[in-house]
C-alpha cells in the first residue's frame, strides 16, 4: 500500500531545493569512511564502530529514499538495521571481551589463525 | 568531483594514524576541504539544473559537514574512548539529517538506540578491555591504536568504491516530491482507520457540536469519508449530521510508521524480536564462559607481576608476592592462576 507524506506544513519550503542526490552523497562518503576504518584500523572495537558508521550510512540511504518514494518502508526498514545493529554490537562486544581475556590485546593482527 | 574524490582519498590517507611523521592534523583538514568542496559544487549544479536558490538548506550543510567530520575523527582518532565519542557526535547529526527529512520516529529512536544504549555498551567494553594506565597515571596507547594498517591500499580500495557510486548513481536530480494530492488521499484514507482522532480533532476544531460520537455502519466500520475529507457524526439528540474533518487533520509520522510497521510487516517486527533475544542468549552465553590466558599472555602475565613484586619489595620492604595483584582487568580466574604460578617460583 502506497501511503502518504511526511512532510509537515512549512517544512517543504526547506526541502525543495534538496535532492536525492544530496543524501546519498553524504551516504555514500560516510560508507567509505566507515569502509576505509575498517580496512585501516588494528582496533577490534575500532572496527566495530566502522561497521556501526556503515550501518549508519545505509540508514541515511533508506530514510532519504523513504522520503523520496513518500512510504514508510524505508523507515521500517532502518527500524530493522537497527536492531541488527544492537544485536551485532551485543555479540560482537562480547566476543571481543573474550579475546581480549585470551590475549590481552585487541590487535585484530594476532588472530590471524583461529583455531579455538 | 573525481580530483575531489582523489584530494580527499589523499586527505584521509595522512589523518590515519601511524607512528612517525604524523600530518594527521594537515589530512584532516584536507579531507574536509575536500568533503565540503565536494557538498558545495553539488550545490551548485543543482541550483544550475533546477533553478532553486540552495541557501535555505543551511541546516542539512551543517549537519552533513558535522557527521562526515566527525565520521572522519571515529576513523582517525588513536584513543578508542574518544572515537566512540565521535561517533556518538555522527550519529546526533545524522539524526539532524533525519528530521530534516521529517523523520521525526526515525531520529528519535536512532538518538534512543544508538547514542543510548549501543554506545554504551562499546564504552563499557572499552573500559574493560584496555591496559589500565601504570603507577605515574600515564595511559598507555597500544601499538595496535597507534599505527594503522596498509594506509594507502585500503584508501585506494574505498575511494574508488566511492568514484564507482558516484558514477552510477548520480545521474540527473531528482528533487524530493512534496506532498501531492494522490498522497494526500493515501494520508486520509489511513485516518479512516483512527476514528478516535478524528473525534479528538473535531472536538477541538468545532466545540459547537458538543457532546458526539462518530456514526458507523451496520458492518461495525465508521462513516468517515476519506475523499471528501468528511465524517458523519450522531449529535446528542440523535440526528446524524455530516461534518468536514479540520483542515490541518493529518497523519503525524509516527502514526504512518506504526502503520506500516504493524499492518504491512508485521513479520519484520517478529523477526526483530527473535533476533534480540538470540543476540540477548548469546551474549549472556558467551561472557558467562571463563578463557584461558594464552601460553605467551600468561608468561607475560607472570614477568608483569614478578617486576611488581620486586618493585613492592623494594620500595616498601613488604614481601607481599601474589597479593599484589596483577594490573589486568577482567581476566580474574586466569590472573589467579599467574598469580600461583608466580607465588610458586
Amino acid at each position: 500500500m502506497n501511503l502518504i507524506t511526511l512532510a509537515q506544513d512549512g517544512f517543504p519550503g526547506v526541502m525543495h531545493a534538496l535532492t536525492l542526490k544530496h543524501y546519498l552523497l553524504v551516504s555514500a562518503i560516510m560508507f567509505t569512511i566507515g569502509l576505509v576504518g575498517f580496512l585501516t584500523r588494528r582496533n577490534l572495537i575500532i572496527m566495530f564502530l566502522c561497521t556501526e558508521l556503515m550501518f549508519q550510512a545505509a540508514g541515511i540511504a533508506l530514510v532519504a529514499f523513504s522520503r523520496f518514494h513518500l512510504n514508510a518502508t524505508g523507515q521500517t526498514f532502518v527500524i530493522f538495521v537497527l536492531t541488527v545493529a544492537a544485536a551485532e554490537a551485543a555479540m560482537g562486544l562480547a566476543l571481543v571481551v573474550l579475546l581480549f581475556r585470551r590475549r590481552e590485546s585487541l590487535d585484530a593482527q594476532e588472530w590471524t589463525e583461529l583455531k579455538g | 568531483m573525481y580530483l575531489l574524490c582523489a584530494v580527499g582519498a589523499m586527505g584521509i590517507a595522512m589523518a590515519l594514524p601511524r607512528r612517525k611523521a604524523n600530518p594527521q592534523i594537515f589530512g584532516g583538514l584536507i579531507a574536509a576541504t575536500a568533503g565540503g568542496l565536494g557538498i558545495l559544487l553539488l550545490g551548485i549544479t543543482t541550483v544550475h539544473q533546477t533553478g532553486v536558490s540552495n541557501l535555505p538548506n543551511i541546516y542539512f550543510y551543517i549537519f552533513a559537514f558535522v557527521a562526515l567530520a566527525a565520521a572522519l575523527r571515529v576513523i582517525t582518532h588513536q584513543k578508542p574512548v574518544y572515537a566512540a565519542l565521535y561517533f556518538i557526535l555522527t550519529i546526533i547529526a545524522s539524526a539532524g539529517l533525519f528530521l530534516i527529512l521529517s523523520a521525526e520516529f526515525m531520529a528519535f529512536a536512532l538518538i534512543i538506540v544508538y547514542a543510548g544504549a549501543i554506545l554504551i555498551t562499546y564504552l563499557f567494553v572499552i573500559m574493560l578491555a584496555t591496559q589500565s594506565p601504570d603507577e605515574n597515571d600515564q595511559e598507555v596507547l597500544a601499538g595496535y591504536d597507534l599505527e594503522s594498517r596498509e594506509p594507502i591500499l585500503a584508501v585506494v580500495a574505498g575511494f574508488v568504491l566511492l568514484a564507482t557510486l558516484l558514477t552510477l548513481g548520480f545521474r540527473g536530480v531528482d528533487t524530493l516530491p512534496t506532498p501531492a494530492s494522490g498522497t494526500l488521499a493515501a494520508s486520509n484514507a489511513l485516518m479512516s482507520e483512527m476514528p478516535q482522532k478524528v473525534e479528538a480533532a473535531l472536538k477541538i476544531a468545532q466545540p459547537e457540536l458538543g457532546k458526539f460520537t462518530i456514526a458507523k455502519f451496520e458492518s461495525g466500520a465508521f462513516k468517515i469519508d476519506p475523499v471528501a475529507r468528511t465524517v458523519e457524526v450522531v449529535l446528542a439528540d440523535k440526528t446524524e449530521q455530516t461534518v468536514a474533518w479540520p483542515d490541518d487533520l493529518q497523519v503525524k509520522n509516527i502514526e504512518y510508521v506504526g502503520f506500516n510497521l504493524l499492518r504491512d510487516h508485521p513479520g519484520t517486527i517478529e523477526i526483530a524480536g527473535v533476533i534480540l533475544l538470540m543476540a540477548m542468549l548469546g551474549a549472556v552465553v558467551l561472557s558467562r564462559k571463563q578463557v584461558q590466558m594464552d601460553e605467551d599472555a600468561k608468561a607475560r602475565a607472570v614477568r608483569a607481576m614478578q617486576a611488581e613484586a620486586a618493585d613492592q619489595t623494594e620500595s616498601l620492604g613488604v614481601l607481599a608476592p601474589g597479593a599484589g595483584g596483577v594490573a589486568d582487568a577482567g581476566a580474574t580466574m586466569a590472573s589467579d592462576e599467574a598469580a600461583m604460578a608466580g607465588g610458586a617460583r
